[in-house]
């Protein structure tokens, strides 16, 4: 078992709003972005295009942020997930030297919204967050554990993001990256990221 | 293209500045007790002791949560900082018992002997971890070299020469510092054929790491770089070291030489720092 996302860059529109219901569904604070969508534009005037490409931890299966961890803070779970116990977190930020994807975010101290109090919604959904520590996207694992799809998958409103068990070959991501000539980030750092995105 | 190369920030701005200078402290504090015991200089054996004390409680205050420090001796296996924390921990330890033994104790025993050599493997230890951090950072092109141990070494080494430089500038043993002399001068120029070597070896190592060079070069850091790393840390204390070669000049020149040494070395490892960009994103 190893879970994977399948991002289809034909069908992203760039409506960020998987950014929008990351935040929702973990409560990221200030500065925090787990998920953001990026815009590229390519070729030149008048044959230019304009894709919009999500981003997010990409979970590799080869996780350079593990191996500097000097903690153990960062693990993997068994199903490939890379996650942080933030418990064990140091905050050194060497992770975040390692990650060829810049994806690990680093909060400070908290910080709110809006004006200087939390909100409700904030004061329920700061206690899964600590100062000082780095976070990072987890696929949703609590989401994983009750059967749903992550929150970037359930909420897609084009359906771009499939996410699915990349170790068995009758999956739908699995025929997806076969057919559609899935490709990873920067493969040749040997990370084997676990996020395929579908060209445009 | 709105998404190119990103900076990183936490290893060179806000609280990331005192890992900057933990690692000049230390390197400079590590090579300052490998030159003392070799030449018997014991101001310079406090120094180089106090200079690493000092280096690990900014590497301590660098911490998002310092409370846990203890946690990062459990990742020795794979993390440089594990390993590094484990050598700076054995060179404060050893270092301070062949303090007191030399201080209190009768000197030339065995028991002294051992922490010599525990504390010389402590200290070598810090010399040499600090740049594999660096180079183990796959993130970021500049960095991820086996050059930048190569430098960061030299620059260790050569911060423990100035230090020494500069204590004897101040009176402190100066007969005892003759051989430094022309090793400063040799260390000085080794390092700048090696800041050489790594920025044209950087340069044709991809898109990101020619883009970090460019930045050290004519960008934002070129400033530092220029004004910290080559003229006061290396021109100057070259044409000092050169002039000391040829005839005698007066031991606060020495000390001046030592102090611009110093100060190149912390903009040198700064402006690495500074420089450091991620791959863009899209690949």
């Amino acid at each position: 078992m190893r879970y994977g996302m399948v991002i289809d860059l034909k069908r992203c529109i760039g409506c960020t709003g998987c950014s929008v219901v990351c935040k929702a569904e973990n409560a990221t604070p200030p500065g925090v972005l787990w998920l953001r969508v990026i815009k590229h534009e390519s070729g030149k005037y008048p044959q230019v295009r304009r894709i919009s490409i999500p981003l997010q931890c990409m979970h590799c299966a080869e996780p350079p942020c593990l191996e500097v961890c000097p903690t153990g803070a960062t693990f993997q779970h068994p199903n490939g997930i890379v996650d942080i116990d933030a418990d064990k977190c140091v905050g050194c930020r060497y992770c975040m030297m390692a990650c060829p994807y810049d994806q690990r975010f680093f909060n400070a101290e908290m910080r709110y919204y809006f004006q200087e109090h939390p909100t409700p919604f904030e004061q329920v959904g700061y206690q899964r967050h600590q100062e000082g520590v780095v976070s990072k996207c987890n696929f949703c694992l609590p989401r994983l554990e009750k059967g749903l799809e992550p929150a970037c998958v359930a909420n897609c409103m084009t359906k771009a993001r499939t996410f699915g068990d990349l170790d068995n070959p009758l999956s739908e991501i699995s025929k997806l990256v076969r057919d559609r000539g899935g490709y990873q980030l920067y493969p040749e750092l040997g990370t084997n990221p676990s996020i395929y995105y579908l060209p445009a | 293209m709105r998404e190119r190369f990103r900076p990183q920030r936490e290893w060179a701005e806000g609280r990331g500045l005192l890992l900057i200078f933990a690692h000049f402290l230390t390197g400079a504090g590590a090579g300052a007790w490998i030159f003392s015991l070799l030449f018997g200089f014991t101001p310079g054996l406090v120094a180089g002791f106090f200079l690493v004390v000092f280096g690990a409680l900014a590497h301590f205050f660098f911490l998002g949560r310092p409370e846990r420090f203890w946690r990062m001796l459990t990742g020795f296996g794979s993390s440089w900082i594990s390993r590094g924390l484990a050598g700076m921990s054995l060179f404060m330890a050893a270092a301070f018992v062949y303090l007191l033994l030399w201080f209190f104790a009768a000197r030339q025993t065995s028991l002294e002997q051992i922490f010599f050599a525990l504390s010389l493997l402590g200290a070598l230890w810090v010399v040499v971890y600090k740049g594999f951090v660096w180079a183990s950072s796959k993130g970021i092109p500049l960095w991820n070299t086996p050059l930048v141990p190569a430098l960061y070494i030299s620059y260790a080494l050569r911060g423990g020469a100035a230090v020494l430089m500069v204590l004897g500038s101040l009176g402190a043993q100066h007969a005892a510092l003759g051989p430094l002399e022309p090793l400063k001068l040799w260390l000085a120029v080794s390092t700048a054929v090696l800041v050489l070597i790594y920025l044209e070896v950087m340069r044709g190592s991809g898109m990101t790491a020619l883009r970090s060079v460019d930045l050290m070069l004519f960008g934002r850091v070129a400033l530092p770089f220029y004004l910290g790393a080559v003229l006061v840390g290396l021109v100057i204390p070259i044409a000092i070291g050169g002039l000391a070669y040829a005839r005698t000049v007066p031991p606060e020149l020495l000390g001046l030489l030592g102090l611009l040494s110093l100060l190149g070395d912390l903009s040198i490892i700064y402006c690495i720092a500074k420089a450091g960009l991620y791959r863009p994103l899209p690949a």
